[in-house]
């Protein structure tokens, strides 16, 4: 974002361009794994993956484009996403996560959010986790779907959740 | 006028994809799928012309602009070379076949100049001196050009994302998958590079020759014989000898009862064992050098020792056996290489 500020101190535009590209690094592939899950049915092909990533963070999160497809085929090539491409017409390539990128996904979301919750006293900032729609398991702080009735265990631990839910008073009898 | 105009378009971005394709890294240029990635960016560039031009009708400009928004090839290049966990400026992928690859080489310039003292034994052209620091110097060079030879490339291949598998057949990639998931149904080990891994040593061979090295080594360092007959020299070499195969069949043992784990253990009691087995040279080479010592008996057990004229032959023998030793550690250097893959 700095990048594109003219007339900044070359030295503080550099070092706080490099740093804002290693956080915009990280974040980038859980946004892109998350904007992906969103089209779980459909699939979604690469240039809606940007165009959704800019509307949905107000234009804060911008991948340079020519590095998305690297990126997706790095995911792909991890098991955590898989494409097929389009019969006939512009024959454009769709994207949509696996079970294995389903998994890793509610995992890093469900950290990813604890993360950002626990640091936002840091520069005085809520985050609201919307925990009567989603339960993070304690043991790894995986993202879980209260709307889901058969909850018994983390998907990504084995955690037993049971006690935690009806602690809470969330357990579905 | 229209066109004209396409095809200028089209130019436009074939020259550009011309451009990424160059950038590409070679282990993805030999894969069908960077027309895949180039179809993907074709794809995107139309897109997002389309959108900039306002009238979904792309125009030179909106072309121009969509390619500036891709970014450089080089840029997109750079990312399809950022691959694989960096260990060292070599990736942790590559890591096992460069340790592979310098292994060999070290072993065949060990070889070499094993083969070279060899030579120099027999034919007697140089002195036990000189062999021994042409031997040393040898290995030295030798090692350290080719480390610094073997090293660059693994970090060159690595800066440009080779993975191990970008070097096989996609037969053999194939066949390596099809190994992998049958091990992982049967519950078979996998090691950290993704192959199948076998039993490394069968425990009870281990300690059998272990036992049977002790027994030798006790004979040899006990001598319940009559040592009247032997030279007293002699009999202090038996003793060196003894020793040394005393600890080398308690390290065999040790690796027995280890059995098959702890791959990390077993590398380190190789590596004892090359020390052991290299204490036997200097013995061996006083023996080379003092073939008066060596006993040979009459019919009545006196000692006659050999004849000066097959000295000659004595010390070739002897040399021989000193390079036998000397490739033996090689098993071990090797050995300790193929551990690593059994670290998972």
């Amino acid at each position: 974002m700095i990048k594109n500020v003219i007339g900044l101190d070359p030295e503080f535009k550099d070092y706080a361009s490099k740093v804002e590209s290693e956080i915009n690094r990280g974040i980038s592939k859980i946004c892109i794994l998350s904007v992906i899950n969103e089209s779980a049915e459909t699939g979604i092909h690469g240039y809606q993956i940007l165009r959704d990533l800019e509307e949905q963070t107000n234009y804060m999160l911008i991948i340079e484009e020519g590095t998305l497809y690297p990126l997706l085929r790095k995911l792909e090539e991890d098991g955590l996403i898989k494409s097929h491409r389009e019969e006939g017409g512009r024959r454009r390539n769709y994207y949509s996560l696996t079970t294995y990128g389903k998994k890793v996904f509610n995992y890093l979301a469900g950290f990813y959010s604890k993360l950002i919750e626990a640091i936002g006293s840091l520069f005085d900032v809520n985050v609201d986790l919307k925990q009567d729609r989603y339960f993070f398991c304690p043991m790894c702080a995986n993202k879980i779907k209260l709307s889901n009735t058969e909850l018994k265990f983390c998907d990504a631990c084995g955690y037993n959740l049971e006690n935690d839910l009806s602690t809470r008073g969330l357990k579905k009898e | 006028m229209n066109e004209i105009r396409n095809v200028n378009v089209e130019n436009m971005i074939k020259s550009y994809l011309k451009d990424v394709k160059k950038a590409l890294p070679d282990w993805l240029k030999e894969k069908k799928e960077h027309n895949e990635i180039l179809a993907d960016l074709e794809e995107h560039i139309w897109q997002k012309a389309s959108e900039l031009s306002g009238n979904n009708e792309p125009t030179e400009e909106s072309i121009r602009l969509a390619i500036e928004h891709m970014g450089k090839p080089e840029t997109i290049a750079k990312e399809y070379k950022r691959r694989g966990e960096p260990k060292v400026y070599i990736t942790k992928e590559m890591w096992p076949l460069y340790v592979k690859v310098l292994s060999i080489v070290f072993a065949v310039i060990f070889g070499l100049q094993i083969f070279g003292l060899i030579v120099s034994a027999l034919t007697g052209l140089v002195n036990f001196w000189e062999m021994i620091g042409g031997l040393v110097a040898g290995i030295q060079n030798g090692l350290l050009f080719s480390f610094t030879i073997v090293t660059v490339i693994f970090v060159v291949l690595s800066m440009e994302g080779y993975f191990p598998e970008d070097f096989q057949s996609k037969k053999d990639q194939k066949k390596q998958r099809e190994l992998v998931e049958q091990a992982a149904e049967e519950g078979l080990p996998i090691s950290i590079t993704g192959k199948v891994v076998k039993p490394f040593i069968k425990p009870i061979g281990e300690i059998i020759g272990g036992g049977i090295a002790i027994i030798f080594g006790l004979i040899f360092f006990i001598q319940p014989f009559p040592a009247v007959i032997f030279f007293p020299e002699f009999l202090l070499l038996l003793r060196g000898f003894g020793l040394i195969w005393i600890t080398e069949g308690c390290l065999d043992i040790s690796r027995g009862i280890i059995g098959n784990h702890h791959p990390e253990k077993h590398q380190v009691i190789h590596g004892f064992l090359i020390v052991v087995k290299l204490a036997a040279v200097p013995l061996l080479v006083i023996l080379m050098n003092q073939p008066e010592i060596f006993p040979l008996f009459s019919e009545a057990w006196v000692h006659i020792g050999i004849p000066v004229e097959f000295y000659d032959e004595y010390r070739g023998i002897v040399a021989i056996v000193i390079a036998i030793v000397c490739l033996t550690t090689i098993e071990d250097i090797y050995r300790i290489v193929k551990l690593q893959k059994y670290k998972y």
